[in-house]
């Protein structure tokens, strides 16, 4: 059935687009999987499950649209239903239900125009407490059925009326859910950044702690900064996964479980950090280890690697590749930070050798798609991230010669001949100020100035220049 | 001995005047007495009129004959430069003057064997004697000639020929209009550490130390603004010499130096504007970035930003093609952006050198290979740049031999490898390896070589302190403390000032 799928007109034109299709069926059940989440995260993975992994897309679409029937989001629901008529036309749940379509757009319409004229008999009365709650119900509502950057602009209303700190904080922390939602990541850091400023006390602080750090290291993960990322998700303390909703949701459930946080976590720290770090920050971080024991398979990775066994955490790893790739965050970063652990296992395999042949290497690092082992280290070593020479002849990798001695004496008369330029420049610049000689603009010439100056630079030069020769 | 012919112009007959003057004789030992007698000396013979020089010109008694331009060079420099007045006067250019006649070979002699000390007090001749050699020369229509002269008698002067003078333009500009950019190397090596400044003269007579002939005097100190050795220096005339100076490096294919000498241009301090000179140097300054491997790119930081940024903003092809250049992987994209501008170029005189960019990317990408191999066939080099194996080895051999590569070609008997080109991993090996006791001689030079810069800064930041401006501020710094200072007595919480009072009392 799934070569059916994945012959579907749906997947051809994903395939004719160049988009990723994750071929290989997952290690995880999809049932337990999305049991994990609610709310938007829950459709969200589903439709990505869904347009991505061919093995799982009936079944994701088919969750994904009961899930959606049940919310205001019409257009959602419409989506999913072209897409999934796209992968199996014949399914029933590929056909369009219009009635309840048109009933709910027309239900959304007008509890928008309730909510707009509330909210204005608010304004016209001045009660600040009411037009908060008028701009957080709006904001809800534009949520819900999928109109995030209007749900933005309620949220953003709000602050006006916030009287206390902790309404203040509730309504950064929406902000921070709906930017989620739109994946624009630079809004999420700077909104956690002023949650964090937020000047909560005691227990509000100490419960938002966890939620904030696990979104700041979503946000530097999706954004391409790993090693900020792994900063933030090992510093995530495990209350997050027992924390209340705050701000009425359920971080744990509605953006990313604790499974996430391990399996970015670790892969983040492996992208980022050399073996003394791992081993210590990540390993032996007692804390984080709640975590790890949801994922073993990560915990085991770090383990391989820290114990210099970099092909059997490569395997590891691959064997999760299909898992990850239909992970809705890390799609998208995970090609690069495979390509990090690979290129640092390589650097870190080399270090005790000095020449290894290239037969040795593609057999310890069987090469990635389309490009062969020499390519790699040539890629590598021209990026200076191995510091290494190929021998194309004899098929070897070495490890150049090096002679601290030459090279302090080298870089010492290199530093000394540039101080020496240096200062030459600064005794010009010296003589000519004791001079008085200064480069001055000709009078009302300044604008003309870049249009002129070619022209004026003197003839004489001009044919001296011609005159040379390089022969 | 002068003083008792103070009034003896008329009366004393000229060669005796001349030989007044000794040098070397016994009164003169002490400096402070030598520059009194060498000023009065000058002073004197500035009052001759003209018709006596010429008195028996050309007879046995003449005065060229009698004195020695070596020892006499006060009173040779004046007769010789008379003599010559006189002929270039006449309507027709007289054969002795001509080069290879009497006279010109007289200012030939006079210019490289002259006493350096005596002339330091003779500037106004000097110049006259030095600025005669060129017109001459040229008239002749051999104005290579005037070179060694001209550049002896800088040498002779000030042996740093670091205070810069007009003639130092003068002879760049000679240089390069005859192509003889070797003839300019010794002068362009020794970097400027002067500009004729104003010598208050309290500072300038009257000490034994600081006179202009004392041994320890520096160039700056005798070769002043009105010491007469040089005509108004502008800045037009630095930025001229820096620019002209890069080029004749660029003739001799010195990039680095040539590429240094154009910084200077860069730096010069500027009202937020540039002018036509410092955008010549940028644009081949920015195209010289290109030929000087592994040197950081970076616009020297004193530079005034404005003015960089202008000079920017004027050079987009020049910026688009040192962009093309690092494109090591893509050559033929230098290439179309280099004939994209070929007029540009060709309007601004860098054609050759945009030509030597180009040959240059393909050296540039044989050195990058040595980062990545360690030994690498031929024919995958061949193949990367498009030609056969032996002409690519053959050229890869001509860069060996001329030092661009750390590296040997060998022979394997792997036919599929065929020539394969090895890079010398250790430092100390291969055609350029460096031996330990070389490194230290070059350390060891540089380390004099700095030694006399910090010196040479030192006397610039001592000239500054004479300058007007300097003193004038420093008055006004010394007034404002001292009105703060009176501020503060009637101020009621003077501490210190209170103190003193009680220690008064």
């Amino acid at each position: 059935m799934a070569s059916n799928i994945e012959q579907s007109l749906f997947f051809q034109q994903r395939r004719s687009k160049d988009e990723l299709i994750v071929k290989d069926p997952p290690k995880f059940d999809l049932e337990s999987y999305i049991a994990n989440y609610a709310g938007h995260t829950r459709i969200d993975r589903l439709h990505h499950i869904g347009s991505h992994s061919p093995y799982l897309a009936l079944d994701a679409y088919r969750l994904a649209i009961t899930e959606a029937k049940k919310g205001k989001n019409v257009n959602l629901y419409l989506q999913l239903v072209e897409e999934l008529s796209g992968v199996a036309p014949q399914d029933p749940a590929a056909m369009t239900d219009t009635t309840w379509a048109e009933k709910k757009a027309q239900e959304t319409q007008r509890e928008q125009d309730r909510l707009e004229h509330e909210l204005k008999s608010y304004k016209n009365n001045l009660i600040k407490e009411s037009i908060r709650m008028g701009n957080e119900d709006l904001g809800h509502f534009f949520y819900d059925i999928g109109d995030y950057s209007n749900s933005h602009k309620s949220y953003m209303k709000m602050r006006e009326s916030c009287t206390s700190n902790k309404h203040l904080a509730d309504m950064t922390l929406r902000l921070v859910y709906v930017s989620v939602a739109q994946k624009s990541w630079l809004t999420v850091q700077s909104n956690l950044a002023k949650v964090d400023a937020a000047q909560l006390k005691g227990e509000d602080k100490t419960k938002l702690e966890p939620i904030v750090s696990a979104c700041t290291g979503l946000a530097h993960m999706c954004i391409g900064n790993f090693k900020e990322a792994a900063t933030n998700f090992l510093g995530t303390s495990p209350a997050f996964l027992t924390t209340e909703p705050a701000a009425g949701i359920t971080w744990q459930k509605e953006v990313l479980s604790g499974n996430d946080v391990a399996v970015y976590g670790g892969l983040c720290a492996l992208a980022s950090m050399d073996r003394s770090e791992l081993q210590a920050k990540v390993l032996g971080n007692s804390e984080f280890r709640n975590f790890l024991e949801l994922e073993p398979h990560i915990r085991q990775a770090i383990s391989l690697f820290c114990n210099s066994k970099y092909s059997a955490c490569l395997d590891v790893l691959e064997g999760y590749r299909s898992d990850y790739l239909l992970d809705v965050y890390l799609s998208k970063v995970l090609g690069t930070i495979y390509g990090r652990i690979r290129t640092k296992s390589i650097v870190q395999y080399f270090i005790p050798f000095s020449c290894v042949t290239l037969d040795e290497m593609s057999s310890k690092f069987p090469a990635a798609a389309g490009i062969t082992i020499k390519e790699e280290l040539e890629q590598m070593i021209n990026d200076k991230t191995l510091e290494a020479r190929l021998d194309l002849v004899d098929r070897l990798l070495i490890s150049p010669p090096t002679n601290p001695r030459h090279d302090v004496h080298a870089d010492a008369l290199k530093m000394a001949e540039t101080y020496d330029h240096t200062l030459r420049l600064r005794l010009t610049r010296l003589n000519m100020q004791a001079a008085g000689m200064e480069i001055k603009a000709e009078k009302g010439s300044s604008e003309k100035m870049n249009a002129g100056m070619s022209e004026r630079i003197g003839e004489g030069l001009k044919g001296l220049g011609s005159k040379m020769s390089f022969s | 001995m002068i003083d008792d012919h103070k009034h003896g112009i008329m009366t004393v007959e000229l060669p005796t005047l001349l030989l007044q003057f000794q040098p070397e004789g016994e009164e003169l030992k002490s400096r402070q007495k030598y520059d009194q007698a060498a000023r009065q000396f000058v002073k004197q013979l500035d009052n001759v009129s003209a018709a006596h020089w010429l008195k028996e010109a050309d007879t046995p008694q003449d005065v060229l004959e009698i004195l020695n331009p070596a020892v006499n060079s006060i009173a040779y420099a004046f007769t010789l430069r008379h003599r010559i007045a006189a002929a270039v006067n006449k309507k027709s250019l007289p054969d002795s003057a001509q080069p290879g006649g009497a006279l010109w070979n007289k200012l030939v002699l006079f210019l490289e064997t002259f006493d350096p000390v005596q002339m330091r007090y003779a500037g106004q001749e000097w110049k006259k004697l030095v600025d005669y050699v060129e017109p001459l020369a040229h008239n002749a229509g051999s104005p290579g000639l005037a070179i060694a002269p001209i550049r002896s008698a800088m040498i002779r002067l000030d042996p740093t020929t670091g205070t810069f003078t007009s003639t130092h333009v003068d002879f760049m500009r000679l240089c390069l209009e005859t192509r003889s950019y070797a003839a300019a190397e010794p002068i362009l090596d020794n970097y400027i550490h002067s500009l004729p400044s104003h010598i208050p003269t309290v500072v300038r007579e009257g000490f034994e130390y600081s006179v202009p002939c004392a041994d320890v005097a520096r160039s700056g100190e005798y070769i002043h603004r009105l010491s007469g050795h040089s005509d108004k220096v502008t800045i037009i005339d630095v930025q001229e010499y820096y620019v002209l100076g890069a080029m004749a490096y660029l003739g001799l294919r010195q990039f680095t130096k040539a590429r240094h000498f154009l910084e200077h241009v860069l730096v010069m301090p500027a009202a937020n504007v540039a002018n036509g000179l410092m955008l010549e140097a940028y644009k081949k300054w920015v195209l010289l970035s290109c030929l000087v491997p592994g040197e950081a790119k970076n616009i020297p930081r004193s530079a005034n930003a404005t003015a960089i940024k202008q000079v920017r903003s004027a050079s987009k092809a020049y910026e688009a093609v040192a962009e093309a250049y690092t494109h090591l992987s893509n050559m033929p994209k230098l290439k179309a952006q280099i004939n994209a501008g070929a007029q540009t170029w060709a309007e601004d005189g860098n054609t050759g050198l945009v030509k030597a960019v180009l040959d240059s990317q393909m050296r540039a990408y044989v050195s990058r290979l040595s980062r990545t191999f360690s030994a690498i066939p031929v024919s995958n080099i061949a193949r990367n740049v498009g030609g056969s194996a032996d002409e690519t080895a053959q050229y890869l051999e001509t860069l060996i031999e001329e030092g661009y590569l750390n590296a040997r070609l060998e022979q394997t008997d792997k036919p599929e490898a065929g020539i394969v080109l090895r890079f010398y991993l250790d430092p100390t090996q291969g055609p350029l390896a460096k031996s330990e006791k070389q490194q230290q001689q070059a350390l060891f030079e540089q380390t004099l070589r700095t030694n006399a810069l910090a010196d040479q800064v030192k006397d610039a930041d001592y000239r500054l302190t004479l300058t007007k401006e300097f003193i004038e501020n420093l008055k006004r710094q010394q007034k404002r403390q001292g009105a703060s200072g009176d501020a503060m007595d009637t101020a009621w919480d003077d501490g210190i000032e209170e103190e003193d009072i009680m220690v008064d009392l």
